[in-house]
């Protein structure tokens, strides 16, 4: 008996030996859960011919892979980060720099830095999508004139009912100060002075009273279907999906939406660094950028992904357009925000603190 | 050693010819090593995964060494300058020098660092050291101000004062709102910033309240139980152990769909006429939802140690206080309720220790102000990357238990303690 368990451990270990060696031949790609990890499946993952991707879920942050990197012992290869994580994380040396000739160019030759809507601000990324905070309601819900700015958002007197918005600060100073007048291209810089920042609190204090906090992604659509809220604060993705997967009669607000970028990164001392670097070329090339939007309404970052998802419409997998959901397009630039990470890296800490300070008061 | 026979009144020899004391000894240690070796596992286990984990985190919390490494000439021109006057251009020398000696890597991680001091540093000292090569001085003053204005921010130079030794407090200081100025004077953080005091306060409030309740709830619970007959007390048991056997997650969510604005409990008042639908309760993401819910999961922590007392105090206890003329109530709380002290004690601390150190039920109910001081712990582990300062809180966190333990054994002795 005792023999034949010790046996049955001695045999279960050299198969978990040796299934620990044929995982080396995987490419473990760290992402967001939900329907966005949906579309990078269908898009990236359905569409690549070499090593098998594992898919593995994370909830952002660097302290995971800080961790494996400072003790060496890292399992990932490919993660999906944030823009502040993508500076960070290669600041402090925990990405691969990535080889820009790498990449696929763009159909006209265009190599792919020059094809991107923003600069990449190091070596260590590459490009990935585009989405944004923006505020959306529900049809029906006010009567006569209908929110259309983000300072409606901000004004509870005209649109009354409780406001959603997330837990942290990251796009609502933004939002705060363009609802207060602020010029977008002023944003920043009134900001960066500490009576810009007094100024957004003020204004946020405007719908403190009437404020429901959210922290999950798929709560803010929750709150307004509910009626709990009457207008909500929420990932982009999350409304265009709503409305075109589920037929939901949501109304977004592109005025003084916040758009975030989310880059891929390669880890320092990744176990199958070769192959996950094709697969990044394979991810990040036009085809597949603009393949990912079939499956959510993101926005790719290269001009020529855009530009093949515009030529080809309708796009989106159901046979809508999907174009008028896009953080992106044409339209709506002149009145968003592209956030500016370099800002929220340094300033970040301290207005998280004060956001949190103010949440709980 | 010696083969020969054994000599009559030599020492007694084994068969081999050894001493027998020899012999003895040599299996006594084996078996001692024996019993070693099997203790090895878990010790190894406690050093690799307890010990030098934590350890390390201590040393975090207050390693200020990076400074001194990567701006050692900065660092010493700081100690010259009477921080007030304007920096001079030796001031400048020494951070150029320094930061073009400076490794890339541990330089931006030196940003990280400084910018926990003064919000800015870390896009200052990126910008700097990337227009820096071009930059061939002496002087450099007014090519890094060209660089970048904020050189000229007299604060940013003042804050380098509360970095200037390999060790520092600051961490520990930062966790409850302080912080050093230039000259390492301990002064308060900016007013819209507190919110660490607020932030344990209420930790420790919400573990309070949460004990308390449970308490109240689990001590009528553990009586049933260790009272009714054993049929009827199995299947209360079961009760009892059955949502602590169910997942937490499935716990948290079903408290959600219960409480929240729209759910289960306001719909039903609501409907009864009870509450105005304009006015239903707030009961989920925020104080109250954290300290409904905690209080049913920890629960379970303090039925069982209560029982597991109650269950060996003998029924005849009672019986003779009535005999000898107290009343049921004051028998009960004469006769029976200082027996179950230890049972209490054991249930409080278990569920105090537990709720302090909470954090995945205030993360997903707590909203926006049910979220207790682990949030912010792993807040700073795994976003702000700022381990020093979780490693700070996680310090406190451990003092504050252990002097809790303290008190208690102090107060009622933890020989006394029975966890079931």
């Amino acid at each position: 008996m005792m023999r034949n368990s010790i046996r049955t451990i001695l045999l279960s270990t050299v198969v978990a030996v040796g299934m620990i060696g044929t995982a080396q031949a995987e490419v473990n790609v760290v992402t967001w859960g939900g329907a966005y990890a949906v579309s990078q499946q269908k898009a990236y993952g359905d569409t690549w011919k070499g090593e098998t991707i594992n898919w593995i879920n994370y909830n952002g942050g660097l302290g995971e892979i800080r961790t494996q990197v400072e003790s060496g012992a890292v399992t990932w290869d490919v993660v999906d980060v944030l823009p502040d994580q993508a500076r960070t994380g290669c600041d402090e040396g925990l990405f691969e720099p990535l080889d820009r000739g790498m990449f696929v160019p763009a159909p006209d030759g265009t190599p792919m830095d020059k094809d991107t809507m923003n600069t990449a601000p190091n070596d260590c990324v590459a490009p990935n999508i585009f989405w944004s905070y923006l505020a959306f309601y529900e049809e029906g819900t006010f009567k006569g004139e209908q929110p259309s700015t983000i300072a409606d958002f901000f004004d509870v007197k005209k649109f009354p009912g409780k406001r959603g918005i997330h837990t942290w600060p990251n796009a609502l100073i933004e939002m705060a100060l363009l609802a207060d007048g602020v010029p977008i291209d002023k944003v920043y810089e009134v900001m960066s002075t500490d009576k810009g920042i007094d100024r957004a609190f003020a204004k946020l204090d405007q719908i403190k009273d009437h404020a429901v906090f959210w922290s999950a992604g798929s709560k803010p659509i929750e709150l307004v279907k509910s009626g709990e809220a009457s207008m909500s604060l929420a990932y982009n993705g999350r409304v265009g999906a709503a409305v075109l997967n589920e037929g939901e009669k949501l109304v977004p607000i592109w005025d003084g939406q916040v758009v975030e970028e989310q880059w891929w990164v390669v880890l320092k001392g990744a176990p199958n660094a070769g192959a996950a670097k094709k697969f990044v070329a394979h991810a990040t090339a036009p085809q597949q950028q603009a393949a990912q939007a079939k499956w959510i309404s993101y926005g790719p970052m290269r001009k020529s992904a855009l530009a093949l998802i515009k030529a080809n419409e309708p796009w989106h997998h159901s046979g809508v357009n999907i174009m008028p959901h896009m953080p992106t397009r044409e339209e709506v630039l002149p009145r968003s925000v592209f956030a500016d990470p370099a800002w929220w890296a340094d300033y970040g800490g301290e207005i998280s603190e004060r956001y949190t300070a103010w949440m709980s008061q | 050693m010696s083969t020969s026979p054994a000599k009559p009144g030599g020492p007694v020899l084994t068969a081999d010819g050894t001493p027998l004391k020899t012999s003895l000894e040599r299996s006594l240690k084996l078996s001692k090593l024996r019993a070693l070796g099997l203790i090895v596992p878990p010790l190894l286990f406690l050093i690799i995964l307890f010990v030098i984990p934590i350890g390390s985190l201590l040393t975090r919390s207050v390693d200020d060494g990076l400074s001194n490494k990567v701006l050692p000439k900065t660092l010493a021109a700081f100690e010259r300058w009477d921080k007030t006057s304007e920096p001079d251009e030796s001031m400048f020398e020494a951070v150029a020098l320094d930061m073009k000696a400076a490794d890339k890597l541990e330089l931006s991680k030196l940003g990280t660092r400084m910018n926990y001091e003064k919000s800015g540093w870390r896009s200052l000292l990126k910008i700097t050291a990337r227009g820096l090569n071009r930059v061939e001085g002496p002087p450099y003053k007014p090519a890094m101000l060209e660089l970048n204005k904020r050189w000229g921010d007299i604060k940013f130079w003042q804050s380098l004062g509360a970095m200037k030794d390999p060790v520092t407090l600051g961490y520990y200081l930062k966790a409850v709102d302080l912080q050093y100025d230039g000259n390492k004077n301990i002064m308060r953080v900016k007013k819209h910033n507190r919110i660490y005091q607020m932030l344990w306060w209420r930790t420790f409030l919400v573990s309070l309240i949460v004990t308390v309740g449970c308490l109240v709830l689990a001590y009528p619970v553990a009586h049933l139980l260790a009272t009714l007959p054993l049929r009827l007390s199995n299947l209360l048991m079961i009760c009892v152990l059955m949502p602590f056997w169910t997942s937490l997650l499935v716990r948290i969510v079903s408290w959600m769909v219960m409480l929240q604005r729209n759910g289960v409990v306001n719909d039903s008042l609501v409907s009864l006429g009870l509450l105005h639908d304009e006015s239903r309760l707030s009961m989920m993401y925020n104080f109250a939802g954290t300290v409904i819910v905690m209080t049913q999961i920890l629960l379970p922590f303090m039925i069982l140690p209560i029982y597991s007392v109650m269950k060996t105090i003998p029924s005849s206890y009672m019986k003779a206080a009535q005999n000898l003329g107290a009343t049921p109530a004051l028998a009960f709380i004469k006769v029976y309720m200082p027996q179950t002290i230890p049972g209490v004690g054991a249930g409080c601390i278990l569920v105090f220790i537990v709720a302090i150190g909470y954090y995945i039920t205030p993360e997903l109910v707590g909203g926006k102000d049910g979220r207790l001081i682990g949030n912010l712990i792993a807040y700073h582990m795994q976003n702000s990357l700022n381990w020093g300062l979780a490693a700070a809180m996680g310090t406190i966190l451990l003092i504050a238990i252990l002097t809790l333990y303290w008190v208690y054994d102090k107060l009622v002795g933890v020989d006394n303690m029975k966890m079931g």
